[in-house]
């Protein structure tokens, strides 16, 4: 589903990531983890575009999104994002929040978007929200209402960018609860994340970054119980 | 102390007649300058150099010389250069409209780049276009903060139409000096259209109020 070779990104002559190469499977979760400034977010914003690789090349179901000929809005409506700090419109209800996009740019009409927002929203638990607006909503709620949003578009494929990061700790359950979920029903999802946990139990595959580089990839059990590098073990000592 | 109010009873529907007449321009003028200004913002934040060049060279001619200055070249210039015999109604649009769309694109300008950066990428990772992210999510947000500078600049706008009395144009300004001239009494007149400006202004204010409560809806 997803195809990266030898990406490198650059700020300035800042060099985030190093010649990263591997490969998301359709159906698979991954979990992407290092520690703060290794080039995981940005890794995850290269999948869509978000920022620009380098050099490199991207490819999200056959498409080279790094190609000369890329439409980089087209598939970027088959990739679901959910951010850190949410990014709720704040202008729009909950209901609009998650019908805007479908309608605007898959042209579904109100009825039909409506109708698979309310059952998004019941499934991420707050059908009972639709008419409020995002500031009137606790943070694991705004997440939530992210995650369903995305899904509004009906993408092949999430992408996670530390979606429990701003939570307050009581918060990160039910937001945990929905990726799982997700997880279960079979989404392709790739998710930057400090939570072991949610890498353990419910990643096929962990990979680690550190300063930018690739260091380590392979399945949770193994990756935690018997790191093969130095860094990683590192990495996990302190946050294990 | 030589003050009769009695005197400009007479003239008074002739003033009044200003109101529409000062409004009808300043309406116009503020229509032109806030598309304009809209337009030269998203220059001005838009990835296309020329297009930025230009609208900051606008913005600097436009805010670096005097509107009277402004109003006098279009009044004055287009007859000469081109035979074309443009009204003071026009030519107070244009001067107006053009001097407004500098500042307003400046204060659309700072209230996009004060929207949070998230909310273009969350636009962005749904694959939503450009306009309609700009029309729809951005614009939005940023008029919801930039209402009390964009009204300031309509007050500011509606204020100094008197400029255009200058060129001849009968607004509320002219009428005031006509019928001073007719009276041999000032103060009266413009005393009296000091109330009418500030009523409208007050009118202004209001209605920002009124927009202000309705964005806030979401908070």
């Amino acid at each position: 589903m997803i195809k990266v070779e030898h990406l490198y990104k650059k700020f300035g002559t800042n060099e985030v990531l190093k010649d990263i190469t591997t490969e998301i499977k359709k159906g698979e979760v991954v979990s992407i983890i290092g520690p703060s400034g290794s080039g995981k977010s940005t890794f995850l914003r290269c999948l869509n575009m978000l920022e620009i690789p380098t050099y490199g090349t991207v490819v999200v179901n056959g498409q080279d999104l790094t190609g000369p000929k890329k439409d980089v809005q087209k598939i970027r409506q088959h990739i679901g994002m959910v951010f850190q700090h949410f990014h709720l419109f704040p202008h729009l209800t909950v209901l609009e929040n998650l019908t805007y996009a479908p309608m605007k740019v898959k042209g579904e009409k109100k009825e039909t978007a409506q109708e698979k927002a309310r059952l998004l929203l019941k499934r991420v638990g707050l059908a009972e929200k639709e008419k409020a607006y995002p500031s009137s909503l606790s943070g694991g709620q705004k997440q939530r209402v992210a995650i369903a949003r995305a899904l509004a578009m009906e993408p092949d494929l999430m992408l996670f960018d530390e979606p429990t990061s701003a939570l307050d700790p009581e918060m990160v359950k039910e937001v945990l609860d929905v990726m799982k979920d997700l997880a279960k029903s079979g989404m392709t999802m790739a998710v930057v994340t400090h939570e072991m946990g949610f890498a353990r139990e419910v990643a096929d595959r962990v990979i680690f970054l550190d300063h930018g580089v690739l260091v380590e990839e392979g399945q949770p059990a193994a990756f935690f119980n018997s790191p093969q590098t130095e860094r990683a073990r590192d990495f996990l000592e302190k946050v294990l | 102390m030589n003050l009769d109010f009695s005197q400009i009873v007479p003239y008074i529907p002739f003033m009044l007649e200003g109101i529409w007449v000062t409004l009808k321009f300043v309406f116009f003028a503020i229509i032109l300058g806030s598309i304009l200004g809209t337009v030269l913002a998203l220059f001005k934040i838009g990835s296309i150099k020329p297009l930025r060049w230009f609208a900051d060279a606008y913005t600097s001619i436009f805010r670096g010389t005097p509107l009277i200055l402004q109003l006098m070249i279009i009044y004055y210039s287009i007859p000469q250069l081109t035979g074309y015999d443009i009204s003071p109604f026009l030519s107070a649009i244009l001067a107006f409209g053009l001097n407004s769309s500098a500042y307003i694109s400046e204060i659309i300008r700072a209230g996009i780049q004060a929207v949070d950066k998230g909310q273009m990428e969350a636009a962005q990772a749904l694959g939503v276009p450009y306009r309609a992210m700009m029309t729809d999510i951005i614009l939005p947000q940023a008029l919801k903060n930039i209402l009390p500078a964009l009204m300031n600049e309509f007050i500011t706008l509606t204020k100094e139409s008197a400029i255009v009395s200058t060129i001849g144009y009968l607004d509320l300004m002219r009428r005031a000096q006509v019928v001073g001239s007719d009276l041999f009494r000032n103060f009266e007149p413009l005393l009296f259209v000091g109330l009418i400006y500030w009523c409208l202004v007050m009118g202004l204010t209001v209605i920002g109020r009124m927009f202000e409560r309705r964005l806030k809806q979401s908070d």
